[in-house]
This record gives C-alpha cells, sequence and structure tokens, in this order.
C-alpha cells in the first residue's frame, strides 16, 4: 500500500461513523446514505492531496454534504422525489424513516424512537446544523464552512431548530423543567 | 416573550463566547427566569440529542466496500497476478462461503470485465426504478401459484417461484422487466426491510461474473436449466446468495417433476 493510501485510511477512514451518521441523517434511508458516503469517500480521496492539514473530519462532512445534495439534485432531475406511497410499507426504511437496523430498533426506548422521528421531519437546514452542533460538536465557525453559510445563518437555524425541536418533543421535559425551577 | 439575550445564551451553551462575554451572560441567568428555563430546555435537548436519538455508525460492508473502491484507484502492480481469474468460473457459484465470495467480489471489483458493465447497470437501474415504486410489482401475491403462472403468461418464462419466509425470503409478487431489450420475469422478495430482486431471462450464453457490487448494491448471477438468473439486493452478499441457493435447489426440484 503506497503513503498517499496509509494517510488517507489512517486520517479519513476513523471518521466514517461521522459520515453516515450525517449522511443518514441527511438522506433519511440508509441505502441512499451509504452511496452519498461511499462516493463522497472516493472524492475525498481523489481531493486528499488539496486537504491542507488541520482537522480533517469538518473537510470530509463538508464533502459528504455536497454529495447529498449533488445526489437531491440527480433524483429531481430523474424525477425520482422520493414521496411517501401507497407503496412505502413495502419499501420498508428506504422511504419511511425507522431509524437504524429492526433489532437495534426494538432494543430502543420509545422515547429515542420518537425523538428521530421528531428530527427527521425538521427541515434540511434546520436538521443538518442541529445534528452538525449536537452529535458532532462542531463550532459555528465549522458548521458555516460546511453548511456555506454565514456564522449569523448558523446561530438562527440553531435556535430555530431547537425552538422547533422543544415544540415538538419537549413537552413534557418542559413541565418537569418548571417544577425544578 | 423570549428574552432578548436568547441567542446570546445558546452561544454561550455552545461554548461560542470568550471569558467576559460569558461572565456577562452568567450574571443575567441570576435575575431572568426566561432565560434560566431556556438553559434547562437547551441542556435537556442536548442530553436527549446525544444519548437518546441514534447515532448511526458504518457497517463493516461499507468499509470493505470503500476500501474496495480504494483498492480500484491505488496503482497496486501485483494485483494481476493475485487475481488470475477476471471471470470467476461459472459454477462455482454454489459454494458460497464468505471469504469466496468477498475474493470473488473484490477481483470483479478490480478487473471486471468492460463488455459487463451496460448489464450490470441495467439491472442495477432496473432494481433502483423498482425500489423508487414506479413498477415494482405487477402481481402482488405471496403464493406461487399465483405468481408462477403469471409470469409464464406475461414473460413467457417459468422461473422456479417459492415462499421462502420460514428461510426470511418472503415472497411478495413478481413483474415483467427488460434488461438490454431483453424480456425478463422478475421474482420480488422481501428480506426484512430490504427488497431482492431475482431477474431470470432465457440463457443465451452471455459471459457473466458470479457476483458484482454496483451503487452499493449486491448482484449475484447464476444459471440453471436454461434460465440465466441475476439477484440484486442492498442486504449483505451473504443474504443474496443464501436466496440463490435455495432457488437453486428449488430448479433442480422443478427439473425433476
Amino acid at each position: 500500500m503506497d503513503d498517499r493510501r496509509r494517510r488517507f485510511e489512517a486520517q479519513a477512514l476513523p471518521h466514517l461513523d461521522a459520515a453516515i451518521n450525517l449522511a443518514r441523517w441527511l438522506t433519511r434511508s440508509n441505502a441512499d446514505a451509504d452511496d452519498v458516503v461511499q462516493e463522497a469517500m472516493m472524492r475525498a480521496w481523489r481531493a486528499f492531496d488539496g486537504f491542507r492539514g488541520g482537522d480533517i473530519r469538518p473537510w470530509l462532512l463538508t464533502i459528504v454534504r455536497n454529495c447529498w445534495r449533488t445526489s437531491l439534485g440527480d433524483r429531481k432531475r430523474r424525477g425520482h422525489v422520493a414521496m411517501p406511497d401507497e407503496n412505502t410499507q413495502l419499501l420498508g426504511d428506504e422511504l419511511t424513516y425507522a431509524g437504524p437496523s429492526p433489532e437495534s430498533a426494538a432494543m430502543r426506548s420509545d422515547e429515542g424512537r420518537k425523538l428521530d422521528a421528531v428530527i427527521a421531519t425538521l427541515p434540511d437546514e434546520f436538521r443538518e446544523v442541529l445534528i452538525l452542533r449536537e452529535m458532532e460538536d462542531l463550532s459555528y465557525r465549522e458548521i458555516a464552512a460546511i453548511t456555506d453559510v454565514p456564522i449569523g445563518t448558523v446561530m438562527s437555524r440553531l435556535n430555530r431548530a431547537r425552538g422547533m425541536l422543544r415544540e415538538k418533543w419537549l413537552g413534557e421535559v418542559e413541565s418537569e423543567a418548571s417544577h425544578a425551577l | 416573550m423570549p428574552c432578548e439575550r436568547a441567542q446570546q445564551l445558546e452561544a454561550y451553551l455552545d461554548g461560542e463566547l470568550d471569558a467576559a462575554s460569558a461572565a456577562a451572560v452568567e450574571r443575567h441567568l441570576e435575575t431572568c427566569s426566561e432565560c434560566r428555563k431556556a438553559k434547562v430546555q437547551i441542556e435537556a435537548l442536548r442530553s436527549a440529542l446525544r444519548e437518546k436519538a441514534s447515532y448511526h455508525r458504518a457497517d463493516p460492508q461499507l468499509r470493505a466496500r470503500i476500501r474496495a473502491s480504494l483498492d480500484k484507484e491505488t496503482p497496486r502492480p501485483g494485483v494481476l497476478r493475485l487475481f488470475p481469474g477476471a471471470r470467476a468460473v461459472w459454477a462455482g457459484a454454489a459454494g458460497g462461503a464468505t471469504a469466496t465470495a468477498l475474493a470473488a467480489s473484490l477481483a470483479f471489483f478490480l478487473l471486471m470485465p468492460a463488455a459487463n458493465d451496460p448489464l450490470i447497470t441495467d439491472i442495477t437501474n432496473a432494481h433502483l426504478r423498482s425500489l423508487a415504486s414506479e413498477h415494482l410489482i405487477d402481481v402482488v401475491s405471496t403464493d406461487r401459484h399465483t405468481v408462477k403462472p403469471w409470469l409464464a403468461a406475461h414473460a413467457d418464462l417459468s422461473p422456479p417461484v417459492a415462499d421462502f419466509s420460514n428461510q426470511g425470503f418472503k415472497l411478495i409478487g413478481g413483474r415483467v422487466d427488460f434488461l438490454e431489450g431483453v424480456r425478463s420475469a422478475v421474482t420480488v422478495y422481501r428480506h426484512g426491510a430490504h427488497i431482492v430482486n431475482v431477474f431470470a431471462w432465457a440463457d443465451y450464453d452471455e459471459a457473466l461474473p458470479d457476483f458484482a457490487t454496483r451503487n452499493g448494491y449486491h448482484i449475484v448471477f447464476w444459471k440453471s436449466g436454461n434460465l440465466t438468473f441475476c439477484a440484486i439486493s442492498d442486504t449483505s452478499i451473504d443474504d443474496i446468495l443464501a436466496l440463490s441457493r435455495l432457488l437453486k435447489g428449488l430448479s433442480q426440484t422443478d427439473a425433476r417433476e
């Protein structure tokens, strides 16, 4: 294995989970997410010489997000917009969001499943900042670079995303919280 | 009415403020019950997102697939000698041990004969079309006595059909599809959350690999009697091989009857 390949595997492959997590939350489909990540890793590999060092994870996630945007464009052009319809039940988690594999889903709490479903209903631009901030723990500056918007927009989207999530999911926690204060 | 410092509070909780601004937010929190409440909520959301929501992880198949694609784009002069058979021997598909499958699919990945490319593209596209619900099933049935005659009437082909629910492959129907303009009979199985399309067409002696992977879909080919079969799905290659073994067994039973 040559040196470039070794460096790429050592630096990029440890972040495959971050890549697939972002892709699954963006696409809401396991098969689509795999394709997006596969494409993203190959683009990263080809562009690896242009990577200027530093934290590779935001760089990779930028590529993942770009691949997802491209795949959305392809789908729209081909008329393959994934809309739930009467055949949805045949397709399982391909179109309707059903979390990860059936086995691990069965082991997860109701609360976790409900939360997943609520996150999945957030509009793309709010869902992505929330995932990048709360699951990947990235800074506003990094999120701004990945999503290609100014930092102020990241802040207002994050604020809206949290507001929506609070409204849709946090009802019960809110009542507990008011007891606590 | 939200406090006008609500957004600054979020920046504070996100660790985005310098020490002086952070101290100012902390002082503000002492006097603003609205912001105290917001802080509790944001922290509750944060711990829920980190502890209760799904954090998806890459499965080993995806890892292997990426490595295989990297291999394809990494110059490796010794590779031709490592995998002398670009086309694996036809009859060998029945074995199906994981290692063999993996080696075969890797060899295939590296040295796929260009001539098979259009067919594999066509199969993948037909599979994708069917998943996009444009055309998954013409005859919806879990009963082989419905699906088999329907295929015979509409595709003029009589591939073996059976419901393998007990083995994890539920028959959900059949349809007619065209691959490179050739009519094929398709039986559709459901395996967990995955759809497996099994194409069958009249064998015309084309050279085919045993395995292929395209856009993350695994494809298994085999021949039986006067038909060529191809199963495709996003489930694991082992699962697809298991279904292909069941169907091969069925072909033999059909032939004896």
